[in-house]
């Protein structure tokens, strides 16, 4: 207790979290155990393995984001229906044509950014709490959409397909792209001043602004990331579906998903402390639970109970665990 | 004092809120490398007064100088940008994050735009060794004792190369080596020239550390003073308008009834073979150092925490609480040492918070208004108690701490316990309000209830209790009786009798 003995620093465990080698070792045996039970070996080789890779990246991509808004005490109930809007918008306005497909994908991605900001500034500025706020943005936004599309409109051209569809050798565009965002991710979390931010507001909403960090601007950015993360899910499954359709972001349940792999990650749901890899280890969790399930030929509902049993379990071990070495 | 210019100056400040007027006409200003004390109860304006020099509140009318230059602060950031770091009360520790980035939060240190941990590591270890401490950069702002917290709070006013450094009550939660430590940083800081301005309301320390004191009462500046012209009589007078001497309530005169609570060989992780008893119309201090285990004998009678016992007897019955429900139901009350976070409702009418017990054991289909729960009972029993709230609808949390406190008691006079402990029942509460709660004690006492005071108030500690428990590592060391001396009482709370070992730590 005196000051005279050192005070130690926290013991590696306690400064990063245990869960990403966890879940990515678990995910691991569950695959590669069910691929041997069911016979199907050739699941373990390349193709069965970047199908599975494959899987996580529509989830992945949005919950990058997810965990920004977490991680700075937020939350965002609305990016299933701006995927869908990212998706619909990227088609309808490419309408099979490769000469407009950067106007799209810029005009999708200036819509997210600015949905970010809609959400951040309802929040921080109209003290809203960010679970009304983009909640009610997300209805607004389907209800926008579903308004003016009630099937998938336009298309997207040969070219914007090869987003989802091509590859660096054996490794698809998209899974490449997906862990380059996630690296971009993790750095801006750990070396730039608003990663540090991010977690200052998340711990602490109260003492970040009086030490002097501008939080509204810290909630927003959150929330910009988020929203962009979400655009670009849109563009990714506009390009792998070949056209968006107003449903498609509602249909993946990306908003309550991305939320759950984020916790599932280690992520404190009431922010200030978490990361982007146990978000990814998250993903390939569920990535693997549905990969699993195909080969095992059981139908979809049972899926859902064990994911929600995962992450009940998944939340319930870390507040014990960080009970445990408060007292 | 006239030729130099003084660090700070703040001239006739005035604020009025809607229906108060907060502060009227308030001045005061130090010296460079002063220690300024600022004293008053609550209410009195210190809060809006720190909180306008911090740019959180702009004043009505006033002015504010910085060494002879008028500055205006529009926003938390400009202040702290022109050197004014503010150490508020409830600490602003990130307790996720390291040291090292909570020193620096807010300006953290980047080279390319890219943060630049390790000065920020290497800085933040410079400033620690500065203030003597070896707290290490890396470890979590989580997993300190208060203590270091506010070692390291210091160490974030000194990153922003802070010119005047403002303490609200810094020592409120730390006992009393700690405390004094604190003390020898803020006159080692002040030496390197930054001017302090210290909140409290201990006047030993205030005594200790203070070159100058100014007294608020009221919104008004009653006076300001040099230490060596106010001693603590004069000081508590001019802020409360009456002495000392009244200040701890007589003790009873007549002998203790029978033992109340009775408990033999009480052990878990924290205590050791803790054994004592309190009687009817006893008050009995329980005095230790923090992690003394005092805290945890405390969660453990109330049922917050398991523990073995030999034996445990409430008015000659055996009772053994497993759980707060039971030991309520056994006839304990507490008063938390948590107001605001195992106390109150904050969001919550008075009224509400001061039927909270009752309603926690009313029968479920029992109306919630039905005796002793009904508005005009509650509204005696806050009444008798003397809490002053604009309306007993209000909230909870516009309330002082002293009318806060007082509610919780008013909330377990409707269930009037066998066994009252109280568990630093004056922390953070104004020198008229601790008066009444060691007043209120006494009623309780003389009507025949069982007090056990818990507190790292050694004053509180001498001047209230019939007798004085003194615990050190998780063990009774020894009792002594009410009255005496604080030297007495610590030469027992930090005695080393024994090898210090592992779980000590």
């Amino acid at each position: 207790m005196s000051d005279q003995q050192a005070i130690a620093p926290a013991p590696a465990w306690r400064r990063y979290s245990a869960a990403p080698p966890l879940l990515l070792v678990g995910s691991i045996l569950l695959y590669v155990g069910v691929a041997l039970w069911t016979g199907q070996t050739r699941m373990l080789e390349t193709d069965g393995v970047i199908g599975l890779l494959q899987r996580m990246v529509g989830l992945g991509i949005v919950a990058l984001g997810q965990t920004f808004a977490i991680i700075a005490g937020s939350i965002d109930l609305s990016v299933a229906n701006l995927i869908s809007v990212a998706a619909v918008l990227a088609s309808f306005i490419m309408q099979g044509r490769a000469d407009m497909m950067l106007a799209a994908v810029l005009i999708v991605l200036a819509v997210s950014a600015l949905v970010g900001v809609v959400n951040g500034a309802i929040i921080s500025r109209l003290q809203v709490s960010p679970f009304i706020a983009t909640l009610g943005v997300g209805l607004i936004l389907q209800g926008l959409l579903s308004a003016s599309f009630t099937d998938f409109a336009g298309s997207v051209p040969k070219e914007f397909q090869l987003v989802a569809y091509s590859t660096f050798g054996v490794v698809p565009y998209s899974v490449a792209a997906l862990f380059a965002l996630a690296a971009l991710a993790s750095f801006v979390l750990w070396a730039t001043r608003f990663g540090a931010h991010l977690y200052a507001v998340g711990g602490n909403a109260e003492g970040a602004r009086l030490a002097g960090i501008r939080t509204d601007l810290v909630t927003i950015g959150a929330h910009v990331v988020c929203s962009l993360s979400a655009g670009l899910t849109g563009l990714y499954l506009a390009s792998r579906l070949r056209s968006g359709a107003p449903w498609v972001g509602r249909d993946g349940v990306y908003d309550l998903e991305s939320i759950a792999v984020v916790v599932i990650g280690g992520t404190l749901l009431a922010g200030g402390r978490g990361g982007v890899w146990g978000t990814l280890a998250g993903v390939l969790l569920f990535a693997t639970l549905d990969a699993a399930f195909n080969m095992l030929g059981v139908s979809a509902y049972p899926k859902l109970v064990l994911r929600g049993a995962i992450v009940i379990l998944a939340v319930a071990v870390y507040t014990f665990r960080t009970r445990g070495h408060v007292a | 004092m006239e030729q130099a210019a003084l660090a700070l100056e703040m001239l006739d400040i005035t604020k009025t809120f809607p229906g108060v007027q907060a502060l009227d006409a308030v001045s005061f200003g130090c010296a460079r490398g002063e220690v300024h004390a600022l004293c008053g109860e609550n209410g009195a304006g210190k809060s809006t007064l720190i909180k306008i020099l911090g740019g959180v509140y702009r004043p009505d009318g006033g002015t504010i100088r910085l060494d002879g230059r008028e500055v205006a602060f529009s926003h938390p950031i400009v202040a702290r940008r022109a050197g004014i770091s503010i150490i508020h009360q409830e600490l602003s520790l990130l307790p996720q994050r390291s040291v090292a980035e909570n020193i620096f939060l807010g300006v953290e240190p980047t080279r390319f735009g890219i943060l630049d941990r390790r000065t920020m590591r290497d800085e933040a270890g410079r400033l620690l060794r500065r203030l003597g401490s070896s707290i290490a950069p890396d470890s979590l702002a989580g997993d300190l004792s208060i203590a270091h917290q506010q070692i390291v709070e210091i160490a974030k006013a000194l990153a922003i190369d802070a010119r005047i450094l403002v303490m609200d009550e810094p020592t409120a939660a730390l006992d009393r080596v700690d405390a004094g430590r604190l003390l020898d940083l803020v006159r080692k800081v002040s030496a390197e020239g930054v001017t302090i301005v210290y909140i409290s309301h201990r006047m030993v320390e205030i005594q200790a550390v203070a070159d100058r004191v100014t007294v608020l009462k009221d919104g008004r500046t009653v006076m300001t003073t040099t230490l060596a012209e106010a001693p603590t009589g004069r000081l508590v007078r001019a802020m409360v308008g009456r002495d000392l001497a009244d200040f701890y309530p007589p003790r009873s005169s007549l002998p203790p009834g029978p033992p109340t609570l009775n408990v033999r060989g009480a052990a878990n992780g924290q205590l050791h073979d803790v054994s004592f008893e309190v009687r009817a119309g006893e008050i009995v201090g329980v005095a230790g150092l923090e992690g003394s285990g005092k805290d945890a004998l405390a969660r453990a009678l109330i049922g917050d925490e398991p523990f073995e016992v030999e034996a445990m007897e409430i008015c000659g019955r055996a009772a053994k609480p497993g759980h707060p429900r039971a030991a309520i139901q056994a006839g304990i009350g507490r008063l938390s040492d948590d107001r605001k976070r195992e106390g109150l409702l904050m969001q919550q009418s008075v009224r509400d918070n001061a039927t909270l017990i009752e309603r926690a054991f009313a029968p479920a289909l029992r109306s919630p208004t039905a005796e002793p729960m009904s508005p005009q009972s509650t509204d005696k029993r806050l009444i008798q108690l003397d809490v002053r709230a604009a309306s007993f609808e209000q909230e909870a949390q516009f309330l002082s701490g002293g009318n806060q406190q007082k509610v919780i008691i008013a909330r377990w006079l409707a269930r009037d316990p066998e066994i009252f402990i109280f568990c630093e029942p004056t922390r953070g509460v104004d020198v008229a309000a601790k008066a009444a709660i060691y007043q209120i004690m006494r009623d309780l006492a003389r009507r025949g209830r069982a007090i056990l005071m818990i507190s790292s108030d050694l004053p509180e500690i001498i001047g209230v209790s019939d007798r004085i428990l003194i615990m050190r590592e998780g063990t009774l060391a020894g009792e002594l009786p009410g009255g005496a001396t604080e030297e007495e009482v610590m030469a027992i709370a930090v005695a080393h009798d024994r090898e210090p070992h592992a779980m000590a730590s």
